[in-house]
Formats: C-alpha cells, sequence, structure tokens
C-alpha cells in the first residue's frame, strides 16, 4: 500500500491549538486564507513554501510560538483554502511576498519576525529587502536559491520539460512524469525531504497536503517568475538589513547545504547546521527547531530594547 | 546603586544595559532602623551593630554580624571569610568618613523615580527572596518604575552571585547578549556515543587509574569516544596515552599550581587549599559549561572533579547527560591543631554534601569508591552527623582500588634489566612530582652515613623529580641523586625498600609489589594523615613515618629494619578498573 492510498480521505485531525482568528486577503481577485494565533509579542510570521503544502507544514511550530508570542500563517497561492489562480504570473514571487505584507496589514502588524522554509526564502528575501521597516529578523530554514549547482543525481536529470526515458528518482521531477501519475511523484520528493529513518507520519502528513492540490497548478508555480538567477539572488541579499538565522541540515537532500551556508554569509547571519537533519527539520527536529527560533526571535527583542 | 543610576540615566552613550542586584533604592517605603546610628547605644545585640560608636569600638565585629546577614545561605563560611577579610583591610574610620547614616543617602524616592524615568538602556533587577539586608519588594519597586524585568531568587541572600554564581553568571551573559551561539546541534540519532572525563589534577594518581578505567570502558563499548577536560600534568599523561583532550581544557585556571602555592615546608593543609580554590574551582565549571552546552555527551565522569560535583548538586538542572562521581576517600576531617574552627568547618562542608546527595540523588547516576568498604576511615563526618563507614556504604558502590597498572612479574629479572648488582640492597627515596618534597629528600640524605653504617650493602637513589634542583640537594660520598629517572615505577617495582610521602598512588603501588615502605604524611594534609593511613594500616602495607620526630637516626634505622624484608601485605585487587568499567558502562 502506497503512502497516498493509506491516507484515503481522512478528515484533517485534531489540532494542538485553532486559531484566534482568520480570514482572506484579496488582491487582484485572488484570495488568501490567513490565521492568527495567540496575543502576544511579538508576531511571528510564518510564510507558505512552494504550493506544494501550505501552512499546516508549520502546526509544530505555530501552538508553542503562539502562547509566548503572536504566530502568523497563512496558506499559499495554489493549495489549501487559498485561490489558484491559472496563470504562472500569479505564482510569481513577489506575490508571495505582497500576500504577506497584506497579511500584516489585515491583521495591524507592524512589524513580524519572518520563518521561511525552503522556497520560502526567496519570498522572504524580497520581502526582507524591500519592507525592512516590516520585518524584524528572518529564519531561513533549508532555503531553495539560486546559488549554484543542486546535488548532482538531481542535476542529471534536470530537463522539466522535456520526456525522459526513465521514471527513476528525480526524472520524476518533470511535468510529464507529474501529469502521469502525481502522487509517485509526492512520495518521490517527500521520501528525499525526509531523510532521516523514521519518518513515516512526516511523510503522510505532506504527501496528504500535496494531494490537496493538483499537478496542474504545480506546474505553474514551476514556471512562475521569482530569483532565478545567481546574480539577482545576490543583489537581493546584499540589501538585507536585519538579523538572519539560517537552519540547514547537513543531510538535506533537496538544497545543498552550502547554499544554506553561503546566504549566512551572504546576510552577515548566524547558520546553524543541523547534523543528520535532512530538508525540513521542522517537522523532524521540532523542539529543537522551535528552541532556536524562539531564542533567535528574543535576541531581536533585545536588540530592539 | 545610585551611582549607576546615574551614571545610566546622564551618560546614555556610555552604558549599553544595566543590571541591577538587590538595590537598595529607596523606591518602596523602608522601615525604620531599629536603632540609631548616631546615639550611643545601651545594646551591641544584632542591628544596634549597626552604629557609629560600635564601629569605633568593633570594627571586625560588625563586619562579622553584616557580613553573615548578607549570606543567609547555610554553608556559607567562605563567603563570609571572604568578605570579612576585604572589609578588614579598610577601618572605620574610613567607612564613616564617607557616610552620613543609612537615612541621609541623597537619593530619595522622588529623585529615585525621577532618575528612572530617564533611563532608556536595558535594565534587568536580580533580588534574592531571603535578602536580609534590602526587601525584595525595593527591587521589585525598582523594575516597576525602569519597566524591567525582575528575576527573583527564592532562598537567596543580599549576595546572590557570589553564593549562586553558576546561575548569576549565566543570566549575566544572557543579558548581554554573549550567548555563545549554536553553530551545530546533532540530531539525537546521529550522534556518536561520547563520555566527557573531567580528571582532577591533583597528583597523577587520578589521571592512571582514570586512563586504566578509559581502557576497561572502550572494552565494554566499542563505539565510545572519549574526551578529556584535564590540566597538566594530568595531560602530559592522557598525551602520552595518545587520549584526546578537549581543547577547552586549555581555558581550565590552574589548580595544581595553588596547591603547590599553598604548600610549606612538609607541610600541607589540604582542606584549607581546597576552600582557597573556589575561585578556581567555579572558572572551571564554567568552562565544563561551555564545552557540555556546545557539545553533546551521553556521559560525564568525574574523578574527584570537585567543581562538577558541587556546582552540578547547587544548579541540579545543569545536568544534561548521565553523570558518574568518583573519589577514594570521603569526608573533610579537621587536623587536630585546627581546633574548634576547623571542626565546625569540616562538619559543615560535610553535611552540605550529605545535604546535596538527599535532595537531589538524580544528580549522581553513579557514585563509585575507589577502594573497599573497610577502607573507608571509622570517624563520623561531625557532630549529629552520621558514621562516615555507614553513609558512604549506603551511598556508593566499591569498585576495589584501581592500580592502573599489572603488579611486576619477575622481580629478579627486572632487577638485572635495572642493573641492579648481585647482593646489593637498592633504596629508592621519591617524592614524585611534588615540589613540596625537598625538606624530606635532606633529612633522607642526611640519614644517609648512619643508614649505610647499618646496611653496609645498602645502595640509595633519591630521585628529585622536575619541582626541584638536584644541585639544591648535598651530595653524600656513595649516595646517588638523579634529577630524574625513565620509567620509576618499575624501580619501586624492582627495589629493596622506598622512602615517599603519604600519597595514595604510590603507597598503593608499592602495596600493589608487595615491597617494604616508609611514608611521611605530609603536616596538616587530612587526607594523607587520616584516609591514606587507614587505608594502608588494613593492607598492613609499608611503615608510617612522622616528620616531626624522624631524626636522620630514626630514619636509619627504620631503614635498616624495612630494607628487603618478607612482607604480609592483604594481596591488592587488580580488578578495580574493570569494576569501574562495568557499573559506568550500565549508563551507556
Amino acid at each position: 500500500m502506497t503512502t497516498a492510498e493509506a491516507l484515503g480521505t481522512r478528515p484533517e485531525q485534531t489540532r494542538a491549538r485553532y486559531p484566534d482568528e482568520e480570514g482572506y486577503v484579496e488582491r487582484d481577485g485572488v484570495r488568501v486564507f490567513w490565521e492568527r494565533y495567540g496575543e502576544g509579542e511579538p508576531t511571528i510570521l510564518f510564510l507558505p513554501t512552494w504550493s506544494i503544502v501550505h501552512s499546516r507544514i508549520w502546526k509544530l511550530q505555530i501552538p508553542y510560538f503562539a502562547r509566548h508570542f503572536q504566530a502568523l500563517a497563512f496558506d499559499p497561492r495554489g493549495n489549501g483554502r487559498s485561490d489558484r489562480p491559472a496563470d504562472a504570473e500569479s505564482y510569481a514571487e513577489h506575490e508571495f511576498a505582497a500576500d504577506a505584507l497584506a497579511v500584516l496589514d489585515a491583521t495591524g502588524t507592524e512589524r513580524a519576525a519572518i520563518v521561511s522554509l525552503s522556497l520560502g526564502a526567496q519570498r522572504a528575501l524580497l520581502l526582507a529587502a524591500e519592507h525592512p521597516e516590516r520585518v524584524a529578523g528572518a529564519v531561513f530554514i533549508g532555503p531553495s536559491l539560486s546559488l549554484g549547482d543542486l546535488h548532482s543525481d538531481r542535476e542529471a536529470v534536470l530537463a522539466f520539460d522535456q520526456e525522459l526515458a526513465t521514471n527513476e528518482g528525480w526524472a520524476k521531477y518533470n511535468r510529464h512524469y507529474w501529469l502521469r501519475d502525481y502522487t509517485g511523484f509526492l512520495e518521490f520528493f517527500f521520501s528525499q525531504c525526509f531523510t532521516e529513518p523514521h519518518a513515516t507520519k512526516q511523510i503522510e502528513d505532506a504527501v496528504g497536503w500535496g494531494l490537496e492540490t493538483s499537478p496542474q497548478t504545480l506546474i505553474l508555480t514551476e514556471t512562475a517568475p521569482g530569483l532565478r538567477t545567481r546574480e539577482e539572488t545576490l543583489a537581493v541579499c546584499g540589501r538585507v538589513r536585519c538579523p538572519v538565522l539560517v537552519l540547514h541540515g547537513d543531510e538535506d537532500a533537496i538544497r545543498p547545504h552550502a547554499h544554506g551556508a553561503e546566504l549566512a554569509e551572504l546576510t552577515g547571519g548566524t547558520l546553524v547546521t543541523l547534523e543528520g537533519s535532512g530538508h525540513i527539520p521542522l517537522a523532524r527536529d521540532p523542539v529543537k527547531v522551535n528552541l532556536l527560533i524562539r531564542e533567535f526571535v528574543e535576541s531581536l527583542e533585545r536588540r530592539a530594547a | 546603586m545610585g551611582e549607576s543610576l546615574v551614571l545610566a540615566a546622564e551618560h546614555p552613550e556610555r552604558v549599553a544595559g544595566l543590571v541591577l542586584i538587590a538595590p537598595p533604592v529607596p523606591v518602596a517605603g523602608r522601615e525604620e532602623p531599629p536603632y540609631s546610628f548616631d546615639d550611643v547605644l545601651d545594646t551591641e545585640e544584632g542591628w544596634a551593630k549597626e552604629n557609629r560608636h560600635y564601629w569605633l569600638r568593633d570594627w571586625p565585629g560588625y563586619l562579622e554580624h553584616f557580613f553573615s546577614e548578607c549570606f543567609t545561605e547555610p554553608h556559607s563560611t567562605k563567603p563570609i571569610e571572604d568578605a570579612v577579610g576585604w572589609g578588614l583591610e579598610t577601618d572605620a574610620e574610613t567607612i564613616l568618613a564617607g557616610f552620613r547614616g543609612w537615612d541621609t543617602k541623597e537619593l530619595d524616592a522622588e529623585a529615585t523615580v525621577a532618575l528612572s524615568a530617564r533611563i532608556r538602556c536595558p535594565v534587568l533587577v536580580i533580588h534574592g527572596t531571603e535578602d536580609a539586608l534590602v526587601e525584595p519588594e525595593r527591587g521589585i519597586a525598582l523594575a516597576r518604575e525602569l519597566d524591567a524585568p525582575v528575576t527573583l531568587l527564592e532562598g537567596s541572600g543580599h549576595g546572590p552571585h557570589v553564593r549562586d554564581p553558576v546561575r548569576v553568571n549565566l543570566m549575566l551573559r544572557d543579558f548581554a547578549g554573549l550567548s555563545p551561539e549554536p553553530r551545530k546541534w546533532t540530531r539525537a540519532k546521529s550522534r556518536r556515543k561520547r563520555a566527557l572525563y573531567v580528571s582532577s589534577p591533583i597528583g597523577l594518581g587520578h589521571a592512571q587509574r582514570d586512563v586504566a578505567i578509559a581502557m576497561e570502558l572502550r572494552k565494554l563499548v566499542p563505539d565510545l569516544e572519549i574526551d578529556w577536560l584535564a590540566q597538566h600534568p594530568v595531560t602530559a599523561v592522557l598525551e602520552a596515552e595518545g587520549e584526546r583532550v578537549h581543547p577547552l581544557s586549555a581555558e581550565l585556571a590552574n589548580e595544581s599550581g595553588h596547591i603547590e602555592s599553598e604548600s610549606a615546608e612538609h607541610d600541607l593543609h589540604c582542606f584549607q587549599a581546597w576552600r582557597r580554590m573556589d575561585e578556581i574551582l567555579l572558572a572551571n565549571f564554567m568552562v565544563f559549561h561551555d564545552v557540555v552546552s556546545e557539545e553533546h555527551y551521553d556521559l560525564w565522569i568525574g574523578d574527584e572533579a570537585w567543581e562538577l560535583d558541587y556546582y552540578l548538586h547547587e544548579n541540579p538542572e545543569e545536568k544534561r547527560a548521565a553523570y558518574v562521581w568518583l573519589t577514594d576517600f570521603v569526608g573533610w576531617l579537621p587536623m587536630p591543631d585546627g581546633g574548634e574552627r576547623e571542626a565546625f568547618l569540616t562538619a559543615d562542608y560535610n553535611a552540605e554534601m550529605i545535604e546535596h546527595i538527599a535532595r537531589f540523588p538524580r544528580v549522581r547516576d553513579r557514585a563509585l569508591f575507589v577502594g573497599n568498604p573497610e577502607d573507608v576511615v571509622p570517624d563520623s563526618f561531625g557532630p549529629e552527623l552520621p558514621a562516615i563507614r555507614d553513609w558512604t556504604e549506603q551511598h556508593y558502590d566499591f569498585a576495589g582500588y584501581v592500580t592502573g597498572f599489572e603488579p611486576v612479574a619477575d622481580r629478579e629479572r627486572l632487577r638485572v634489566e635495572l642493573g641492579y648488582a648481585p647482593g646489593e640492597l637498592v633504596c629508592i627515596v621519591t617524592v614524585g612530582g611534588s615540589g613540596v618534597g625537598a625538606d624530606l629528600l635532606r633529612r633522607v640524605i642526611a640519614a644517609f652515613p648512619e643508614a649505610r653504617e647499618l646496611v653496609p650493602e645498602l645502595r640509595m637513589i633519591v630521585v628529585a623529580g622536575p619541582r626541584i634542583d638536584p644541585a639544591s640537594l648535598s651530595a653524600e660520598d656513595g649516595l646517588e641523586v638523579r634529577a630524574y629517572v625513565h620509567n620509576l615505577y618499575r624501580h619501586l617495582g624492582a627495589c629493596d625498600l622506598a622512602v615517599v610521602q603519604g600519597g595514595l598512588t604510590t603507597a598503593m603501588e608499592l602495596a600493589a609489589n608487595r615491597r617494604p615502605f616508609l611514608y611521611f604524611p605530609l603536616r596538616h594534609h587530612f587526607e594523607q594523615n587520616f584516609h591514606v593511613l587507614h587505608r594502608l594500616e588494613r593492607y598492613g602495607a609499608g611503615r608510617a613515618m612522622d616528620f616531626e620526630t624522624a631524626t636522620p637516626t630514626v630514619i636509619a634505622r627504620a631503614i635498616a629494619e624495612e630494607i628487603g624484608r618478607e612482607v604480609d601485605y592483604l594481596p591488592v585487587e587488580t580488578d578495580g578498573a574493570a569494576k569501574a568499567a562495568a557499573r559506568i558502562a550500565e549508563l551507556l
């Protein structure tokens, strides 16, 4: 039985904490769903990552930070309770950044610490560079940035639009395969995200969230504008002035650890290497990640004082 | 305290932050002092000592009263002694010159509030709930004026930075934003199995037995990595054995140098020397804390690592690995000439230790006594405290003695190898690596001519060791004085007699090799005079000598009686390291 079959269509599991407030922001006809938890100070905004999952990816962070601070999260365009626009332009990185600003406005939040995972790093960089007055500090986890080559097994079959002769391994990262066997892709992809042993629940969760969107939508995100080149990326990094914390697993099979290390260097941030961790430590090692984020956010408070 | 408020308010560019410990700032109303400061009083009891005339009459008496009120925590003898000592470096006249009475300070409540409103930097107030000098309400009220957090230390008095230095240091470090930034964290499942071995540098004996235990431990847990937090001279042994000394070991404050500085002619008051090491011990605990904050260990082993054991019991929340404590003696014992004061002090330290263990039994996962129950002294911890032997049997496992080497198998062959001539009787005189031993060496050298007359076959080799200049020792005809003897332990295994100090390791080495020996416990060294002596008497090993009464003639006669004698010592076990390792391995 595959993970997807095992999941069936079960209702969402009980949450540890439900939002104190929820709502939609709408820009150019696209509605984005947000949630607010807790009343404390400061605010932490958990940015969406790639639309392959939605805001439940932060389920192990939100209840903890809601008790101490205020936590905001929103579903990305293309998944969860947000709309799924049908054109690639709508999934541009600057649109996600603009959604984040709209959520801050809607919740009356002047300034927040932002936390991003993987592809979320691009919208986080745009926010921090272009709206420094709204961003107190930024945490990047397993950042996905155009900083250089990916792992060699992935580079070898980097041909998203081509029909490939094989379905093996990273050859599944392919438009045609997605349309043929979307769950097959999800299972492969998340098994690569969670390289740590004993990660069945994390993989099941993520595959389930992936099934809430469609391969057609993901193909649009794949072709949308973003920080596509190293030059663009370096330019944006150079404009970041806020404190930065980068967490990167040294066994991240999706994004090389070296990219996280370089991001920390480019932004004058602190790198914490998570030895033995894969791409999504916030789900697999939530205690340590939560404590690191909390320590960082508290250091921002002290700096502000 | 008022001064620091003024500084922060008027020079904001110079003050990045302000920590106020037990601030006596008059925000909350202070109770009227019970006695007048300026009037002549008809009593000297309690706070009546807070009086100009009393100060001038009995300044030391005032200091003792004042500081006993500062340190209301039990077992605070050392902080009180320190503070009284510093108070005696000034006098009542000097303090009175700058003092206009407690109620006439420049800063009144109104001025304090006005000043507080101008302070912009981050502030932290720390206040003990048992502060007998400044009510914690005053710290709380000031914090409110400053809109600052207040951390209450429950059970603390007026000087928590002295009495609970670990906690206060960590709070100051966090406040200053100096917490070491974590650069790396390893998933639990990805961690290699690692132990941190903290080996006391006082005497080389620990190093030998600790290496032996580590080797046995590796046999039982082959994938175990061991780091050592240690200093010279232990590190010399560890490096020779190819052990990994943790680089932060270089940050440790020097303990053996301190012990030497406390020594006099064949004299080391080791209880006081240890008390006077409180600053070094705390500094070294903070080094340990840095090491274990940044790296994961499954197990900490402390061989008479006093700083580790003491401060873990004082800060049990800092324990984050299994912890094994090893020692070869239990109980501070007073020397007779220390009088009531020393008897009180040793009992107080014993009581604190007993309370530590009773209150936090989870801190020591194993307590291993290097020896057997019979090796524990038959004394008491002090008035109204348990018998040391009973208590130790209840709270320790017994590993038996750990020699750290194999006894000599073929003595005749070894003697040939070492160049001993047939028929000669070899006497080795050594004080190990200690610089305290020159007086003993001179005394034995003076006995050489008489001893030679009594024992014509006598060959005496005096080993000066690394810290004594051999040229400073008078050379008698026919006597060999050497700076250094390679593999000295082999000579100690082969000789016909040894003359040594009262250290446990050397004496037990001789006992294990069944060699006759004379030993001279250092004066005022309670461990050598009571604990080691008791153990050697149990083994029937060696002849104890008193440095006071041992004239050259007495020594010469003892040499003649003992040299070459067949001994009837109890055998010394050889499986101590393996037994200790087996108990430790259970935690891995």
